[in-house]
């Protein structure tokens, strides 16, 4: 295939080169992105790094005295009996998998709908959108109002006492609601993207030819679809780690996460270089993430 | 720049007023100033005052009486924490005229030399006014960045109508959370965990990792009970029945009992009396204008506007506010506590280190 | 067929479960009385107060301003990384991937802050008196979104094929040409998708915007937060009611100009996306 030709042969000069390959797009391209990043990006993070090497002085002034201090601390704490911080990153790292996978469950199905299905894909599409040109703030409150017992719609089916039972408002599971909804865009979108130049017909042909529409799927189209699972799910799952807000507002704020930590840190104890040093860690653990689905989409790119 | 008439003496000077918010326009988009000398000198005392504040904490008819009077207009950002101002601040935030922290976070802004000076001669109507011993407070011992806005108390607040048991001590309402399972709480560890300390007979502001650790003991025991911690509307959930008691503030608490049957409770083993503060931060654009608004809110009727507004109490002498909004409140024992309540209580004198104490208790606290 | 029926059935729930929190906005909107759970007559005084508000009105017009302008920014710097990294080499590609994918895994917190304290010295150096404003608000979206409009470009990019370039180049059209007539439009429905992630996020947008603003550029959602008060007043949920109805008629002319024009290019026997 060419595209494989095109990836793996190393290519000298940049330009495009007309004929085989198709056109390789110059390489000064990403120069306006990379600045960006580079300018507002790199720089402030670089204070991050620093400040994790740093110590508190009284309540909020920070010394630079490269130390491990702070990594120690929270390396004695994982460690240690008390693991306190331990434990907000296994709920945080449960919320986020949890997170991710709800929006699959629910976003997959309304994504292959629109995408196979659907006559007016764009406008269905974009309505999946539109609630959240809302404000995420007011929508969270909203939810507030949707699973309180009082809501006047269970008031007026007798369903009070038992939506009180459940007691969905201010729990965990208020959360998961919270942020399944918040979400979903961020699942539907890559999902659409990925489906939507799927080859149904090939679908057909499959099980034209005996398979299951099950099977189908499983051999057909999940295949196809899996750039925009991956897409997707990475698009939830991490900016999940750093979500905080909802939990204040749905959940009470009685429950921590590793994003809960971090703007305590940064916001109450005034305490920036703990702060940093949990950020890197986050950091840390999410860019290994990262780079395991960048080599995943890099074996898409030569075989796609 | 003093004002030998204060400044809602002088008359309103319209094309002032124009010139100077013009000024002040030009003058921030770096163009330099226009108008004529006295445009300059009204623009400095007039203009616009960034006001940056929590939500709701001011009387709504006394930004427009201080407009009216001054011709300044105010321009509002609201926080919903001290440490949410803290970190703006700390992180170099201008611009902002005037804010209000609570004592503690004025000690430790003043410790950073984050606040302005302020300029006594155009602050008459505090020296006038004000109840002598506000003057000077511990937080800032000199008075040289702040002058009081109001203050009050932390106790706790509760349903009477949902409770039977009318409880006055923190034990009592540390039992009636287990027993019912509805409370919320301000969140705010300092004040969560000082007063749990003082239930136990420690001081509020302890710093010894003994007694803290039984502090969290009883906290840890008490989370699975908690329905919500949130400073800025625990109390609307007791209004609307999701809980029954909350642990908070002496305005709020008043504010509640006005909306259902409820009662604001300072319990008998302690707590905490706070204050806050009228500050200027550095990098304030417009100093003056902030000058004017604390002088103009010193004046007995819109001091009892704001105290009949906010239930919180007022630092001017009682005497002035007899016939103002707040008269009937003077002898409101929840809005103005008597002297052997407020002698149980103690102010928030805690250090950096026991804060950083208090925030692993309440970290540990939330993620249990 | 009755997959199909089932999935347009779950489809429908699907919308309810996602617009059933906006209509309760809505709804409530119109509420006489200033306690959401209690419906207290129908009126539409809420929306006078809001567009009376000064503050609301403003906050408002600036996210959407804000927004719109990180959409398109985001989409350049986007589309162009998406579009020359696939093909580069690969010890230039990896680190502007990285570099691109920490943009993303960033805690917004810590950004945030990081953004904060880089905008105040930068703006100390340059002798700026007022340093943060909706510019720096700006600048922090486009960090983030641009990798999102890369990312949801270069995966259908990757995954197009250059069949239709490698004829166009044989047919003799310049690159340009056929990065135009070709490429471009099979490309937009990504663009589009991520240009719209781009807006959304930027005008959600609260934790980043919060930090990094200046006292005279606040956002809606900054706002609001600062208005939590007592929850979110009769006033906001009017506010939240006429963007979407804007939005809704927004969304319905967009949808309708670009059939018009799909059906213009099919007319017109160009390769279809």
């Amino acid at each position: 295939m060419a595209s494989t030709e095109a990836d793996t042969t190393e290519r000298r000069g940049e330009g495009t080169r007309p004929g085989a390959g198709g056109p390789r797009y110059p390489g000064w391209l990403v120069l306006p992105a990379v600045a960006w990043y580079v300018l507002f990006f790199l720089v402030p993070l670089g204070f991050i790094v620093a400040t994790s090497f740093g110590t508190v002085v009284g309540f909020s002034d920070i010394a630079y005295t490269w130390s491990l201090d702070n990594y120690r601390y929270l390396w004695d704490d994982v460690v240690g009996d008390l693991h306190i911080y331990r434990d907000i990153f296994v709920a945080t790292f449960k919320l986020s998998i949890i997170g991710t996978l709800s929006t699959l469950v629910i976003g997959f199905p309304l994504a292959y709908y629109i995408a196979r299905y659907a006559k007016h894909k764009t406008l269905l599409l974009l309505l999946v959108i539109v609630p959240f040109w809302t404000s995420f703030l007011i929508r969270a409150y909203a939810w507030l109002i949707v699973l309180d017992p009082e809501f006047p719609l269970f008031r007026a089916l007798g369903l009070s006492d038992f939506v009180e039972r459940q007691g969905i408002l201010f729990s965990e599971k208020a959360i998961y609601i919270g942020v399944a909804y918040n979400y979903l865009p961020l699942m539907v979108l890559p999902l659409y993207a990925a489906l939507e130049r799927m080859d149904w017909s090939l679908v057909d042909a499959a099980q034209d030819l005996g398979d299951s529409p099950l099977r189908a799927f499983r051999r057909v189209t999940l295949p196809l679809a899996l750039p925009g699972i991956l897409a997707g799910s990475l698009l939830v799952f991490i900016p999940l780690t750093g979500e905080y807000i909802i939990p204040v507002i749905l959940g009470g704020n009685k429950t921590f996460y590793a994003g809960s930590l971090i703007a305590q840190q940064f916001l109450e104890s005034g305490d920036w270089p703990l702060g940093s040093a949990i950020a890197m860690v986050v950091i840390g653990a999410l860019t290994i993430a990262l780079l395991i689905y960048a080599r995943v989409l890099g074996k898409q790119e030569q075989f796609g | 720049m003093s004002d030998e008439l204060t400044i809602w003496e002088r008359p309103v000077n319209r094309r002032g007023f124009v010139a100077g918010a013009t000024a002040a326009a030009l003058a921030a988009a770096g163009l330099g100033r226009f108008g004529a000398a006295d445009a300059l000198a009204a623009a400095e005392a007039e203009g616009t005052l960034f006001y940056y504040n929590w939500a709701q904490y001011v009387n709504p008819k006394t930004y427009a009486a201080f407009t009216k009077a001054t011709g300044i207009k105010v321009k509002k950002a609201f926080y919903d924490s001290n440490e949410t101002l803290a970190a703006k601040l700390r992180g170099g935030a201008r611009g902002y005229d005037l804010v209000c922290p609570t004592g503690y976070m004025v000690k430790e802004l003043i410790a950073e030399d984050r606040l302005l000076p302020l300029d006594r001669s155009q602050l008459r109507n505090v020296t006038k006014n004000a109840d002598p011993k506000f003057l000077r407070t511990a937080d800032d011992p000199k008075g040289t960045y702040s002058v009081v806005k109001d203050w009050g108390t932390t106790g706790f607040m509760y349903r009477t109508d949902k409770i039977k048991e009318r409880p006055t001590t923190w034990r009592e309402f540390v039992a009636l959370t287990k027993k019912y399972g509805k409370t919320t709480m301000v969140d705010s560890s300092p004040e969560v965990v000082g007063s749990i300390a003082t239930m136990l007979g420690y001081s509020y502001n302890t710093e010894s990792q003994r007694e803290l650790d039984q502090v969290r003991k009883v906290l840890l025991d008490l989370k699975p009970h908690v329905v919500a911690l949130h400073s800025s509307n625990y109390d609307t959930l007791i209004a609307k029945g999701q809980a029954w008691m909350g642990l908070g503030w002496n305005g709020d608490g008043l504010a509640l009992a006005g909306r259902v049957p409820a009662r604001y409770v300072v319990a008998k083993e302690g707590g905490e009396i706070w204050i806050d503060y009228y500050n200027i931060p550095k990098g304030a654009s417009n100093p003056d204008a902030a000058h004017a608004w604390i002088n103009f809110v010193y004046q007995p009727r819109i001091a009892g506007l704001e105290t009949s507004y906010s239930y919180y109490g007022s630092p001017l002498r009682r005497s002035l506010l007899k016939g103002t909004a707040a008269g009937k409140l003077l002898t409101d024992r929840v809005v103005f506590p008597p002297a052997a309540t407020v002698k149980k209580l103690e102010t928030n004198q805690v250090s950096a280190n026991g804060k950083r104490l208090r925030e692993r208790i309440w970290t540990e606290f939330k993620a249990s | 067929m009755t997959g199909r029926r089932l999935l347009g059935g779950y489809a429908v729930l699907a919308y309810v479960f996602l617009y059933a929190p906006i209509l309760v906005v809505v709804a409530f909107a119109f509420n006489g009385g200033r306690d959401v759970l209690f419906w207290e007559g129908f009126s539409t005084r809420w929306f006078e107060v809001a567009l009376r508000t000064p503050e609301i009105t403003e906050a408002l017009r600036r996210s959407v301003l804000i927004a719109l302008g990180n959409a398109v920014v985001a989409c350049l710097l986007g589309t162009m990384l998406a579009l020359a990294l696939p093909r580069m080499r690969p010890w230039l590609r990896t680190p502007i991937d990285a570099l691109a994918y920490m943009t993303l895994v960033t805690p917004e917190i810590v950004f945030a802050i990081a953004a904060l304290v880089f905008f105040v010295q930068a703006g100390n150096g340059l002798g700026l008196e007022n340093p943060l404003g909706w510019q720096t608000i700006l600048i922090a979206h486009v960090v983030f979104n641009a990798s999102v409009v890369a990312l949801v470009v270069r995966a259908r990019f990757v995954s197009m094929g250059q069949s239709l370039e490698e004829a166009s180049f044989d047919l003799g059209a310049g690159p340009l040409a056929t990065f135009r007539q070709v490429t471009l439009p099979r490309l937009s429905p990504a663009i589009l998708a991520g240009g719209l992630l781009a807006f959304t996020f930027s005008f959600d947008d609260f934790i980043t915007s919060f930090f990094v603003t200046g006292p005279t550029s606040e956002t809606l959602p900054i706002y609001i937060w600062g208005q939590l008060r007592f929850g979110v007043t009769p006033a906001i949920n009017a506010t939240a009611a006429m963007m979407l109805a804007f939005t809704l008629v927004g969304v319905v002319v967009a949808y309708l100009v670009l059939r018009r024009s799909e059906q213009g290019r099919e007319r017109r026997g160009l390769p279809g996306v």
